[in-house]
């Protein structure tokens, strides 16, 4: 009996990955099943010549030698081709029965790596001998495509071209009304990251590429009236539901999950989800009455939490990413940002005339986050509606004293009043995402949804 | 709503953060008005500088939105009329208070518009509840209680006119229809805190029904003109609303809204028609252009074109007897430009031979004086608060010739399609025995920190929308 028991565990032990055992990296995966989906090597014919591109020099090595070695363990005789100007004439002059040509990459968008090959066979056909060019059988066309780990996002990464922008600005989205606040971050059962917006009228769900997925309808009787409607939301770990989000005048915080294609309360926080990043969440509280935040950053959903100091914030934004020098920044109403670590200690010197429009991300993936902001140049004079709109700018900070410039953009049209910060475009970095809302023909609002990214692939 | 008026605010409304920056909480905001604010009862505000602090202090049953129709306020909704413009259904929103904290109720509208019609002293904003059926009685002292007037429940209040109006709502939507507490407390967005012969201070109000003001506290005071020039140049006021410009930054001006119609006394007898012909030949644009400090525009009806289309003066028609060799023209002291209107019109009178001599009053002789008859010629300033013409008709009418002129104009342009308007208006000018002159408004400067201004469409600035660049903090 002890030793059916000993053998049924180990059976067990046997059938089920080791817990805590590593995943397969995604250019073993891709490997393993681009290899299944070309199948054995025909009896006599083992030879194989491997020719891998990629969009980035960097990755072809590396997928070289994973398909090198999936494939060498499923019985052919790998021959590596690199550098060769007509890989078919220096595969069949080698005397190779197969050519199979890789190309690899990042898929725009998600986060996945994907190889495509393409399977030549080199042997000469026997009623075509005197055509040395002309194939024996039709070649073949394989694919395989995994999850890109942060490994192979940092090898796929395309490097800047000379001469190009630091990152680039495009519009994402238009969407109806006027969006008071966005988070950008993973969400169940959206594939790849998701942006989070607050209107006034309810939250709303989006793909990283701005298409709808889930909303809901707030309903804001019990709140009080703010002249002014403002609003927090974040994406992080909040228990049942990763989307948080609070009204200006509203009694309490709200936890959102994705069900059925909408958006619903699965919880409350009693205090205001500011927002969320792999340094933690904070929480604060609105100013009585106002749409301005008190001076509170509290990494718990604390009622009682003091204020730091007197002065009102406009926004509070995470880092997506932690490990850099700063983790969080915080904006006051009179438009300087003071920079925090994880620990909520100051991380470098304030930055003055930073717009309400914010994010913190590592655009180009130096381990510190730049400051992403619009640029405010506030006028008292009223502005006169359907004739000239107002423009603003987005600009990208380093974070550091006198905080240079590192890109402007041309003129946007609206007031960029919200800003989040995530991995949109899929290739590992951070992306931010600003909105601007722009006046409507027919009197109303509604808001446009910039990217911001260093991405390499976006830059025209 | 005509469409002149209608682009009038289509320029002057601008959508609330249209700032690069979201609103900032906080500060006190400092305002320069061409006077001291003194009277702060919505019923009894005529001046300028009354009517910015009345509008600080207490908030209108209906708003004007940004599109120039009538919006709700107090009123969850606009009211619709019933029973051919006679009957409105007054329905207050949920939850309202008053800057004391106590509920706002349909009683409180209810004695709100009574209150206009009490005998002594006279308002004159009477003009808003004489359309109410029983008006003229409570007016008149012969009945206590308006019966026009039925309270259907803590926030239903119903209210039945003496005569067809469907225009009635564009008057609840006028500053003096404002609700008052039995206390004396506003629904707007500041509470009193204190008030001297200087300035008026004004504490936020925290249950203002759109949540509290971005500022704290705003003070309203009145220094003459080189003294808000030289103070906003100094960074101690954020906003000068004069007539003249005070340096700064120029962020537009007050839609002009104070109308001046020469008004000829019946003791002219058939002179005052020939003294009414030398009156409308004037060069009105020149009168004001020339004589007026602030933006300024000529009236060709008497109501100024924001709200009726101008038309070519109408030249009035029958007998007229010989030009008086004298008369008296009457003028309300503290009316801005009227002294120097007078003395032009003293020019013009006299190159026909007549001579006139100028009376300056006080705003409480000069209405009595206007009410007796004892005068020639009286400029009478007045601010027009309602924006649909019959209303507004009726709001000149009241100030020149009282209650009974007051309804017969509200009833003689009701429902008037726009197009008839003017016409009607040229009708019920020779009815009054009115000349329209000019219509003039307020320039508004202020510093660069100032952020929100946003003239009203019926000429004011909402006091509640200012706010501070960085909160106030100086």
């Amino acid at each position: 009996m002890r030793l059916l028991t000993v053998a049924v565990l180990a059976a067990a032990c046997a059938a089920a990955p080791a817990r805590g055992a590593p995943r397969p990296s995604a250019l073993t995966s891709t490997a393993e099943a681009l290899s299944d989906a070309l199948g054995p090597p025909a009896e006599g014919r083992r030879a194989l010549a491997l020719a891998v591109e990629a969009r980035v020099p960097s990755l072809a090595a590396p997928v070289e030698a994973a398909v090198e070695g999936a494939l060498s363990r499923r019985g052919y005789a790998v021959t590596p081709l690199r550098g060769a100007v007509d890989p078919e004439a220096a595969a069949r002059a080698g005397g190779q029965d197969w050519l199979l040509r890789v190309q690899a990459g990042l898929v725009p968008g998600r986060r996945e790596l994907a190889l495509v090959g393409e399977l030549v066979p080199m042997w000469a056909s026997f009623f075509l001998q005197r055509h040395p060019g002309a194939r024996a059988i039709p070649p073949r066309l394989v694919q395989a495509r995994a999850d890109a780990d942060p490994e192979t996002l940092l090898l796929g990464r395309e490097g800047r071209r000379a001469g190009a922008p630091f990152a680039v600005v495009r519009r994402l989205a238009r969407l109806d009304g006027r969006v008071l606040a966005l988070a950008v971050g993973e969400v169940p059962d959206v594939e790849g990251a998701a942006i989070a917006a607050a209107t006034p009228d309810g939250e709303r769900l989006l793909s990283a590429a701005g298409a709808p997925i889930a909303a809901r309808a707030a309903d804001l009787g019990s709140a009080r009236p703010v002249r002014e409607p403002a609003a927090v939301i974040a994406i992080g770990d909040y228990g049942r539901g990763r989307v948080a989000v609070q009204h200006a005048g509203a009694p309490a915080g709200e936890v959102l999950a994705v069900r059925d294609g909408r958006l619903e309360a699965v919880g409350a926080l009693v205090a205001a989800p500011l927002c969320a990043g792999e340094a933690g969440s904070l929480f604060g509280a609105y100013a009585p009455g106002t749409g301005a935040l008190l001076d509170v950053l509290s990494p718990r959903a604390d009622p009682d939490a003091r204020p730091r100091s007197p002065r009102l914030l406009y926004r509070v934004a995470a880092a997506p990413r932690g490990g850099g020098p700063i983790a969080f920044a915080a904006l006051g109403q009179d438009l300087r940002l003071e920079l925090l670590d994880a620990g909520l200690a100051p991380a470098g010197p304030s930055l003055e005339g930073v717009g309400a429009g914010l994010a913190l991300a590592d655009l180009d993936g130096d381990g510190t986050a730049e400051v992403i902001a619009s640029a405010p140049s506030p006028s008292p004079a009223p502005a006169p509606r359907q004739s000239t709109p107002r423009a603003d700018r987005i600009r990208i900070l380093a974070p550091r004293a006198a905080a240079p410039l590192l890109l402007e953009s041309g003129p946007i049209e609206g007031a960029i009043l919200a800003g989040a910060a995530g991995d949109l475009t899929g290739d590992g970095l951070d992306d931010a995402v600003l909105a601007a809302v722009v006046a409507t023909p027919d009197g109303g609002a509604a808001t446009d949804l910039y990217l911001v990214t260093a991405d390499p692939r976006e830059v025209p | 709503m005509t469409r002149p008026l209608a682009a009038t605010l289509g320029l002057l409304l601008a959508v609330p953060a249209a700032a690069d920056v979201p609103p900032a909480y906080g500060g006190t905001i400092r305002i320069a008005l061409p006077s001291a604010p003194r009277v702060l009862d919505p019923a009894r505000a005529v001046e300028p500088a009354d009517l910015v602090a009345v509008r600080a202090l207490h908030a209108p049953l209906l708003e004007i939105g940004a599109d120039g129709r009538l919006a709700p306020g107090l009123l969850g909704e606009v009211p619709a009329p019933e029973v051919g413009g006679r009957l409105f259904r007054l329905r207050l929103a949920p939850g309202l208070r008053f800057s004391d904290g106590t509920p706002v109720t349909a009683a409180d509208v209810g004695a709100s518009l009574a209150r206009l019609l009490v005998r002594e002293p006279r308002s004159p904003h009477a003009w808003v509840a004489l359309p109410i059926l029983g008006a003229d009685a409570v007016q008149e002292g012969r009945a206590a209680s308006v019966a026009g007037l039925r309270v259907l429940s803590e926030r239903e209040l119903l209210v039945t006119l003496a005569f067809p109006l469907p225009e009635y709502p564009w008057a609840l939507a006028a500053l003096p229809a404002a609700v008052v507490s039995p206390r004396g407390a506003g629904a707007g967005p500041f509470a009193l805190a204190t008030q001297d012969g200087r300035e008026a201070r004004l504490a936020a109000n925290a249950h203002h029904r759109r949540g509290r003001p971005f500022a704290d506290a705003l003070v309203l005071s009145g220094p003459d003109a080189r003294g808000a020039a030289r103070a906003l140049r100094a960074g101690a006021l954020d906003l000068v609303l004069r007539p003249e410009p005070a340096g700064g930054v120029a962020v537009g001006s007050t839609p002009p809204f104070l109308a001046t119609v020469a008004a000829t006394s019946p003791r002219l007898g058939a002179g005052a028609v020939a003294v009414r012909r030398v009156l409308a030949a004037l060069d009105r644009a020149a009168l004001g252009r020339l004589f007026a400090r602030g933006p300024v525009v000529p009236l060709e009806t008497i109501l100024p074109p924001a709200v009726v289309p101008g038309a070519p003066p109408r030249t009035e028609g029958g007998p007229a007897g010989p030009l008086p060799p004298r008369l008296v023209l009457l003028i309300r002291a503290g009316a801005p430009d009227q002294r120097a209107l007078a003395e032009r019109l003293q020019v013009k009178l006299f190159d026909h031979h007549v001579r006139a001599s100028v009376d300056e009053e006080p705003p409480a002789r000069f209405a009595a004086r206007l009410a007796s008859g004892d005068y020639d010629v009286a400029l009478v300033p007045v601010p027009i608060l309602a924006l649909a013409p019959a209303v507004a008709a009726g709001e000149v009418a009241y100030a020149v010739r009282g209650p009974a002129a007051a309804r017969r104009a509200m009833a003689a342009l009701a429902g008037a399609p726009p197009a008839e308007a003017p016409a009607r208006l040229a009708t019920l000018a020779r009815a009054l025995e009115v000349v329209p002159l000019v219509a003039t408004g307020l320039r508004a400067s202020a510093t660069p920190a100032l952020q929100g201004v946003a003239p009203r469409p019926d000429g004011g600035v909402d006091p509640g929308d200012l706010w501070l660049l960085g909160g106030g903090a100086r």
